[in-house]
């Protein structure tokens, strides 16, 4: 072994700095004091300390992987530049690396390993409902891992498709071999490795008791556990931000000639969608969190009633990003059914302008319903018609990427492949999840529906039902691309009907339960619903299991039995699947012209079992 | 009318499909919604699940029904795997059509829901301090006071008198005045469809009649720290000789420790927060 | 392997790529970073305008929370006249007049700087502290994420200036010598051809940006100091 390759830019070295940069910062919070924050001495929450110690964290890791190299290069006049690390072997995984697709495999494994953890505190959640009373954890435990569970799932999975499959994807796809800003890419990455450590810790400063929404007031009154929501928060809306500006200036800047708007492929109009959002929204989260630390810091009174300020103000401000956050959730699902429909269905996408303005729309609308989140609290009551109907008026949009997906079926040859099958069921569950959602936007429905398990069974039907199951439905496809090793169709099909099954058996109850009065997030509940909350508990499990098979089907198919695949094993006339696998580290030896509809299927001479590009051209000799 | 082609089998299966499943929602799965027929409020609250659940079945056939048989119909047949299908890259007609319908049963959704939130006094739910869904005639107002990590109830028609528990007569126009002590509560009577937030510093309001007596679940609703799992009571409706002599009975407790408490008022100021939990 | 690309061919074919392609992504990364400014301060205008039309407890903006509009003024000030001089600047490169756009550019660096400390300034004078008041704190709030902000556009305009600055005797159009690019340490090409004439474009770049926040910086003083 040589130890001096442990010197230098590397996990090591930004482990090391990111822990003395933390007990620097908190350190340095101690040292601050003042009339204001004299009840730091008191009881021992010293909240600055714990915002700097986190801050100062942050910038000694980022600085240990090499992120303030270039910057301090460019301070002393270095001219620009745009790759780093871009070389083979598998250390480039384990640092600062510019290459797109190591980011987007950096993506796929850190955000599985942050969902997996969630997944655990949902088991944990299941488990402690086995009983309507008994407590296995405490009180505070109980509500700790109910808001690890939401926040981390809600936090990661903003980018768990955009993160490894937009990244990897998208430049290939426009025919280009790089992001627009791959240092900013590589960044949001670990940014958000970062965020996802920083929520762990809060376990030892007492956990937060608000749920992955984070109310206000409760959030000022909450222990030192909160601080770790608030920064997880803000470096994943920092991520998301810098992943969504990377993804538009991408697209419009560096699509490869030919390309036009209308030949993007549908999951490029996807992240398109998402990106705007998560540009525009998440800047919102970031300072509504700003103003919640300089609240518990500082004491001013944002969202304090006694101080003039108003917990109404935090809730507005969280559901303006926090609405436009569970779209963003949504639409990459949109683009990944509607991108592998078209391969195992074997027929052009239908109607491929519908579904564009369908996300698009989704989009616009997303901003303006927020206060539906809050039709029974009291703000605005006379808005609720407004509110009510732009909301339904959302099923809309949505419904054009419904039909557009029926009519791509319509007299395809279709094949039951596994992504085929998630993506078969990517319609089924956000079917339910959307007509769910109808009854929680109509008001007088709402009334009950608000804040019962039936809301929380609505949004893991269209996030988990929805986004989960592309999510899935994308690694079965794409995967053997990146890594040019087959998945194992035996166990993913097994994968995918004990999930498919087990999640319906979870949450299908779970509308009903919600439906007959049981609360979010409460440790108890009535004798009444213990039988239905077993039968919920159990099928969790089994969700949790169906989850082991993949995680075990991944890692051998991957790591063991590593079955090369061809460049297209699924003779998809799509542009990525015309470049070997995995996808060479220039992407295109030379850059390709488009020349048509990104979905040629059935252009051809009758025969039509080609599944040779015609569209794509190269262009007779390289760029000068 | 002759039915050929897949259009026409999958017209069949959905008019089928929704001819026997739209009987069985209307008279069967709606009149049984939660949270049931005990107050006016929870029963407009069924009447509008029942009307959602009416325009959904139709949709929710026709796509199921199509998922089905496109599953069944058009899989690829053995050696054809790779056979490409015709290049239908849409349809204007279904598109437009397809517009029309779901634009129909938004707008009708949306009015009809607008319309029943006003007929229905605001359907239990919270309205703020000022509600513009609201009855005429005489009402009984109220008090819901949350706190961490309790209900407590006033009556100020009855000298503001401060009570444990929620006792209702039934019969009577119920106006609920919730609001909080500290952070964000969320008062539920299940069985009444009464759901509105406690804020601290505001008044919000929330009608509801009861039309049978017995006894109802009132939990918190909006996660409100350490032992909002804990926030639960049994509420009763009871007839009105039985309510008044309950009122009586607590006004009389009551009398000893009414100058410890603060007058009645819409909202309270407590004393600066402290850290808790 | 395919017609499209092959695993054995060289990593060299993705060097030195045009500037062109690096100069448009700066112009619309620059667009799409100001929208993004725009939506961090809308919470606070928001927050403004919801805490003030409330004013639950009537303590809004009790008497002595009066920040100095002298210091409120001077700091947007600094900020629009570093905006305009920046764009005057900007026409300097494109004019050819190198010495006269860094000239001014070092007085940009100046005045962002100057705004920064006026504030500094203003938050440790000021009559009144965090907890007096919603108007208090969306004032610190605000003024804060404000001057986070100028600090960053001023570390912008000091790279642009700073490089600039470094190749002042290269002649144009003449490659960057090995080694000088910044990065990756195991590479010495620079993997854009001439990344020298990237200067207009990020000057270009953070000229809008600068631009663009000094318009918010307007609003912040309208809001904050005037209404």
């Amino acid at each position: 072994m040589n130890f001096r390759r442990l010197l230098g830019y590397n996990l090591l070295t930004a482990f090391v700095l990111g822990i003395v940069g933390f007990y620097v910062g908190w350190w340095l919070g101690h040292q601050f004091s003042g009339p204001s924050i004299a009840y730091f001495a008191d009881t021992g929450q010293n909240d600055i300390a714990l915002f700097l110690a986190y801050l100062v964290g942050l910038i000694g890791f980022l600085s240990g992987l090499g992120f303030a190299s270039y910057p301090i290069q460019r301070l002393l006049g270095k001219p620009p530049s745009l790759r780093e690390k871009e070389t083979a072997g598998t250390g480039r995984y384990f640092t600062l690396c510019t290459d797109h697709k190591v980011v987007g495999m950096q993506y796929l494994i850190g955000i599985g390993a942050f969902i997996f953890v969630g997944g655990l505190n949902a088991m944990l959640i299941r488990f402690e409902l086995l009983s309507p009373t008994k407590q296995t954890f405490n009180a505070n435990n109980y509500l700790t891992i109910v808001g690890l569970h939401g926040t981390m799932m809600m936090g990661m999975m903003t980018s768990g498709i955009l993160g490894p499959f937009a990244n990897y994807f998208l430049p290939i796809m426009i025919g280009a071999r790089r992001m627009a800003f791959p240092r900013i890419e590589a960044l949001t990455f670990w940014l958000l490795m970062v965020a996802g450590v920083i929520l762990m810790t809060t376990v030892g400063y007492g956990g937060f008791p608000t749920g992955w929404t984070g109310y206000a007031p409760l959030n000022d009154q909450a222990n030192m556990g909160m601080d770790s929501y608030i920064v997880f928060f803000a470096l994943v809306g920092l991520s998301m931000s810098l992943l969504g500006l990377n993804m538009i200036a991408t697209v419009v800047t560096m699509r490869a000639p030919g390309m036009a708007w209308g030949r993007l492929p549908i999951f490029v109009w996807s992240v398109i969608a998402t990106s705007v959002l998560m540009l525009l929204a998440a800047p919102v989260l970031i300072s509504t969190l700003l103003m919640v630390a300089l609240d518990r810091t500082a004491q001013t009174g944002f969202f304090n009633a006694q101080a003039g300020g108003s917990p109404y103000l935090y809730q507005n401000l969280f559901w303006i990003f926090g609405h436009p956050e569970v779209y963003i959730l949504a639409l990459p699902g949109m683009g990944i059914l509607l991108e592998i429909l078209p391969v195992f269905a074997r027929k052009p996408l239908w109607g491929y302008r519908l579904a564009v303005t369908g996300m698009l729309g989704i989009s616009l609308l997303s901003w303006l319903v927020w206060q539906h989140h809050l039709f029974v609290s009291g703000i605005n009551a006379d808005l609720r018609p407004f509110y009510m109907l732009s909301t339904e008026l959302i099923s809309l949009p949505t419904g054009f990427i419904f039909i557009c997906a029926l009519g791509t079926l319509w007299q395809g040859r279709i094949r039951f492949t596994v992504p085929m099958l998630f993506a078969l069921a990517w319609l089924f569950n956000f079917l339910i999840g959307g007509l769910s959602g109808v009854f929680l936007s109509d008001v007088p429905s709402d009334v009950t529906t608000h804040g019962s398990f039936f809301s929380m069974a609505h949004f893991h039907y269209t996030i988990m039902g929805g986004l989960l199951f592309s999510f899935f439905a994308a690694i079965y496809f794409w995967v053997p691309k990146m890594t040019g090793y087959a998945i194992n169709e035996r166990f993913g099909k097994i994968h995918f009907w004990t999930m498919f099954i087990a999640f319906n058996s979870t949450f299908g109850p779970l509308l009903v339960i919600g439906f007959l009065g049981m609360p979010r997030r409460a440790v108890t509940y009535a004798g009444y619903l213990h039988g239905g909350n077993t039968w919920v508990s159990i099928s969790a499990f089994f969700l949790g299991g169906s989850m082991l098979v993949f995680v075990g089907n991944f890692v051998w198919s991957q790591v063991f039995a590593r079955v090369p695949v061809g460049a297209n094993p699924w003779a998809s006339k799509s542009i990525e699947w015309q470049l070997p696998s995995p996808v060479p580290v220039h992407n295109f030896d030379r850059i390709p012209t488009f020349g048509a509809d990104p979905y040629p299927y059935g252009d051809g001479d009758g025969a039509g079992d080609s599944t040779a590009p015609r569209v794509v051209t190269a262009p007779a000799r390289p760029r000068p | 009318m002759r039915l050929q082609g897949h259009a026409g089998r999958i017209a069949a299966l959905t008019v089928v499909g929704t001819a026997i499943v739209l009987p069985l929602v209307i008279f069967v799965l709606g009149p049984n919604m939660p949270p049931g027929h005990r107050t006016t409020g929870a029963s407009s609250q069924v009447n509008d699940n029942t009307v959602l659940l009416v325009v959904m079945t139709p949709f929710t056939v026709f796509i199921l029904a199509y998922l089905a048989y496109a599953i069944f119909a058009f899989r690829a047949a053995a050696g054809e795997e790779l056979r490409d299908g015709p290049p239908i890259r849409g349809h204007m007609p279904s598109q437009i059509a397809w517009l029309v319908v779901t634009s129909a049963a938004v707008l009708f959704l949306a009015i009809f829901g607008t319309a029943e939130l006003f007929a229905s006094n605001g359907a239990g739910g919270g309205e703020g301090p000022k509600p513009i869904a609201k009855p005429s005639g005489p009402v009984l107002p109220v008090q819901v006071i949350g706190q961490q990590w309790e209900f407590t109830f006033r009556y100020p028609t009855y000298g503001g008198v401060e009570t444990a528990e929620l006792v209702l007569p039934v019969n009577r126009q119920i106006e609920f005045h919730v609001t909080s002590l500290d952070v964000i509560h969320s008062f539920w009577a299940y069985e009444l469809g009464v759901k509105a937030d406690a804020n601290p510093g505001v008044d919000n309001v929330a009608y509801v009649k009861a039309t049978k007596t017995g006894d109802f679940q009132i939990r918190c609703a909006e996660l409100c720290g350490l032992w909002h799992g804990y926030m639960f009571d049994t509420g009763h409706v009871v007839d009105a000789a039985q309510f008044d002599t309950w009122i009586a009975g607590e006004r009389k407790q009551f009398t000893p420790v009414e100058k410890y408490l603060p007058r009645y008022s819409v909202t309270y100021s407590p004393d600066p927060q402290v850290r808790a939990g | 392997m395919t017609e499209l690309a092959d695993h054995s061919t060289d990593y060299g074919v993705v060097a030195a790529e045009p500037p062109e392609v690096m100069a448009r992504n700066l112009r619309i990364g620059a667009h799409l970073w100001a929208s993004a400014s725009a939506f961090f301060f809308a919470a606070f205008l928001f927050a403004y305008f919801y805490l003030r039309a409330l004013d639950s407890t009537a303590v809004w903006r009790p008497k002595h929370v009066d920040p100095s509009l002298t210091l409120g003024t001077l700091a947007a000030v600094s900020l629009v006249a570093a905006a305009v001089l920046l764009r005057f600047a900007v026409a300097d490169h494109r004019a050819d007049r190198l010495n006269a756009w860094r000239f001014k550019g070092a007085i940009v660096l100046a005045l962002l700087l100057a705004g920064v400390v006026l504030q500094i300034v203003e938050w440790s004078t000021q009559s009144f502290g965090p907890t007096d008041g919603p108007y208090a704190s969306v004032y610190l709030g605000w003024t804060g994420l404000l001057s986070l902000f100028v600090v960053g556009l001023l570390y912008w305009v000091e790279t642009t200036l700073a490089t600039s600055f470094r190749y002042r005797n290269t002649r144009r159009g003449a490659p960057v010598p090995a080694g000088h690019a910044s990065g990756d340490g195991d590479r010495s090409d620079p993997d854009i051809e001439n990344p020298l004439s990237l200067i207009r474009s990020e000057l270009e770049a953070v000229s809008f940006y600068a631009t663009f926040l000094s318009g918010i910086g307007i609003v912040t003083w309208f809001v904050l100091y005037v209404l």
